[in-house]
């Protein structure tokens, strides 16, 4: 896992954040064992204490689930899924929007270019799977 | 407890080589003064006696006997003594100096184990002693080793033969190092190894406080040479003539004593308090 | 947990630390920052009571520091604490004939993670891998804390990622932890809690984590702040 972390913004939100994108894009699949706490914090190179925080959050957002002495899995629950990936685009939206919010043009246009890159982008994903 | 002997085991092994070369130099060498000494007497004798014209009681009554004295009292002798007491002189200092100086740094360990720091002290010092009184025994076995090489060199007629006992009664500076009564023993070894406390104690205060340290130490050390010896100072200025030698001798015994214990309370406290890496 | 209170030294007429105060915490990882000479070894030779002191208080678990407090505590200096001549299987020998909780297996595994070996001799070492070695002998102790000196300075980048991994594995986990440096970026979001000196005294101490999320701001951020106020 090869994660770049700021340091202006909380280490254990951060890895909240790329959990949730994990998951959000099926890289990491509902009902899926992820590493313990330690081994999370010795392969993104973080405290120890910080893994442990991150882990505590998600399990509290129901993002992971932890039974008895068994390692942590991705919930399997989709809705909470669901809510992730809504989340996630809706990030994504906000923050298109202010970046070209200022720029003037039509929002049709907007639309238009953005529907055309995206099947492009698609198209090119067909190809290269 | 087990540390202590640890430490007393580690700090002879550091020092383990140096003294090889001291127990077999001193060996060699002593040899070799047996082998020339004996050599040069009975070279006289070829020269005066068998190729000249004295005739063997002439020769023995202006030259004398050959005799072991004639080997303690030459350098080949005494030399490789006086040069392993100035090593071990110098490792007085140097068994506390080396964890400190240049890239080593293993007074930092020294410092850090999980013993009462007393015992760094008392390790070093049970080093010191052991290692003299190794080479003292050392000697001792020596002596009849020499004292055979001597025998087969030199014929019977040419030479008094003397036991060990004799042969130590021979020596005359070497006396203070092999004193022939147990109590004299006793004295003069335990004065040396107080001496070593009180250096020790010394080197400890230039370790806490470096340069005002050295003066400390030296003050230190004078204290401990006056109160060891104030008997002696009373009776010589104060009281003359007023204790019997016994009593003369029970005090300074104390004294010692006293000594002794402000010492091992000094480096105490330092080490603990005031000693710094 | 490790408490500092009110810490002063003089050396000579120098009055170096001036009433520093500050806790470490079992469980994190706490890093004194401050320029060179500033007196962060001196106070991490005064906790382990290798340099006397003026004045305050130093507790270890509530206890003031005795023989004992050796199996608890152990200090990785910036100079290694073992003698030139020996080598790497002597140096631990001796740390297991004097410490009851030397653990020879994490010995053994840092010994691979290092890739060192036992036979060479210490004074023949690099610079890093004597850190490393220096390392092995202070974090294969099952100690409750551990001081590490300047555990990155003069060595080589890849090294340092190496000793870097160590914070992040089980060998420093639920340990107590205080390191010293000046190169806070590399291990920035390693660390639980700062504590800025600055003039014998303790400017700020602070969590990381707390700050990123109260003020947005980094530990460099703070730093800036503080130090240029």
């Amino acid at each position: 896992m090869n994660v770049k972390f700021n340091n202006r913004d909380p280490v254990y939100i951060q890895v909240i954040q790329h959990f949730k994108e994990q998951i959000a894009t099926g890289v990491f699949e509902p009902g899926q064992e992820i590493p313990s706490r330690r081994e999370l914090a010795n392969r993104l190179k973080i405290n120890p204490n910080t893994a442990q925080r991150a882990y505590k959050e998600m399990e509290e957002q129901g993002l992971i689930y932890t039974e008895r002495n068994l390692p942590s899995r991705i919930t399997k629950d989709e809705a909470v899924i669901k809510v992730v990936r809504e989340e996630l685009i809706v990030e994504a939206v906000n923050s298109f929007i202010a970046s070209v919010q200022s720029i003037n043009i039509p929002l049709d246009e907007v639309l238009d270019l953005v529907k055309k890159k995206y099947e492009t982008f698609q198209d090119e994903q067909g190809e290269n799977s | 407890m087990m540390r202590y002997i640890k430490l007393v085991n580690f700090e002879l092994g550091r020092f383990l080589k140096i003294y090889l070369v001291l127990v077999g130099l001193t060996l060699v060498l002593q040899l070799l003064g047996v082998f020339l000494e004996a050599n040069g007497y009975l070279g006289e004798v070829e020269e005066l006696v068998v190729n000249g014209n004295l005739t063997q009681e002439q020769f023995l009554h202006d030259y004398g006997y050959f005799s072991f004295n004639d080997v303690s009292r030459s350098g080949w002798f005494i030399v490789p003594i006086l040069f392993c007491i100035l090593t071990l002189m110098i490792y007085v200092f140097f068994i506390w100096y080396r964890d400190w100086v240049g890239k080593n740094t293993f007074a930092y360990r020294l410092l850090m184990l999980p013993t009462a720091r007393i015992n760094v002290f008392y390790a070093k010092a049970t080093a010191i002693f052991l290692m003299v009184l190794g080479l003292v025994s050392l000697q001792l076995v020596y002596l009849p080793i020499e004292n055979s090489v001597l025998r087969m060199m030199v014929p019977s007629d040419f030479r008094i033969d003397m036991t060990v006992d004799q042969i130590l009664n021979g020596f005359d500076n070497l006396r203070v190092i092999f004193p022939t009564s147990l109590i004299q023993f006793i004295i003069n070894y335990g004065i040396g190894f107080t001496a070593v406390f009180v250096l020790f104690t010394a080197i400890l205060f230039e370790r806490s406080f470096r340069w005002k340290g050295i003066i400390l130490g030296l003050i230190f050390g004078a204290v401990a040479v006056v109160v060891f010896i104030s008997p002696i100072l009373v009776q010589a200025f104060v009281l003359p003539e007023f204790f019997y030698p016994m009593e003369l001798f029970i005090l300074v015994v104390i004294t010692g004593l006293i000594v002794l214990a402000g010492t091992i309370w000094t480096s105490n406290f330092l080490l603990n308090k005031k000693i710094r890496v | 947990m490790i408490e500092v209170k009110e810490l002063s030294k003089k050396f000579g007429r120098r009055n170096v630390l001036k009433g520093v105060s500050f806790t470490a915490n079992k469980g994190e990882i706490t890093c004194l920052i401050g320029i060179n000479g500033v007196g962060k070894t001196t106070i991490l030779n005064a906790i382990m009571a290798l340099t006397p002191v003026n004045g305050g208080e130093i507790l270890i678990d509530g206890e003031r520091i005795h023989k004992g407090s050796y199996e608890k505590i152990a200090f990785i200096p910036d100079a290694i604490t073992m003698l030139p001549q020996m080598r790497i299987k002597d140096a631990m020998q001796f740390m297991a004939d004097f410490y009851q909780s030397w653990n020879q297996k994490r010995a053994n595994d840092m010994l691979k993670f290092f890739k060192l070996d036992l036979n060479d001799k210490i004074s023949t070492l690099s610079k890093g891998n004597t850190a490393k070695v220096n390392m092995l002998l202070g974090l294969a102790m099952d100690v409750d804390y551990i001081l590490m000196d300047e555990p990155f300075s003069g060595i080589d980048i890849f090294s340092r990622e190496q000793i870097a991994e160590v914070f992040t594995s089980h060998l420093v986990e639920d340990r107590g932890v205080i390191i010293t440096t000046h190169e806070i970026n590399d291990i920035e979001h390693l660390i639980d809690k700062a504590v800025l000196l600055d003039e014998g005294v303790v400017l700020k101490e602070f969590n990381a984590e707390e700050v990123r999320e109260t003020e947005g701001k980094s530990v460099i951020d703070v730093m800036r702040e503080v130090y240029q106020a």
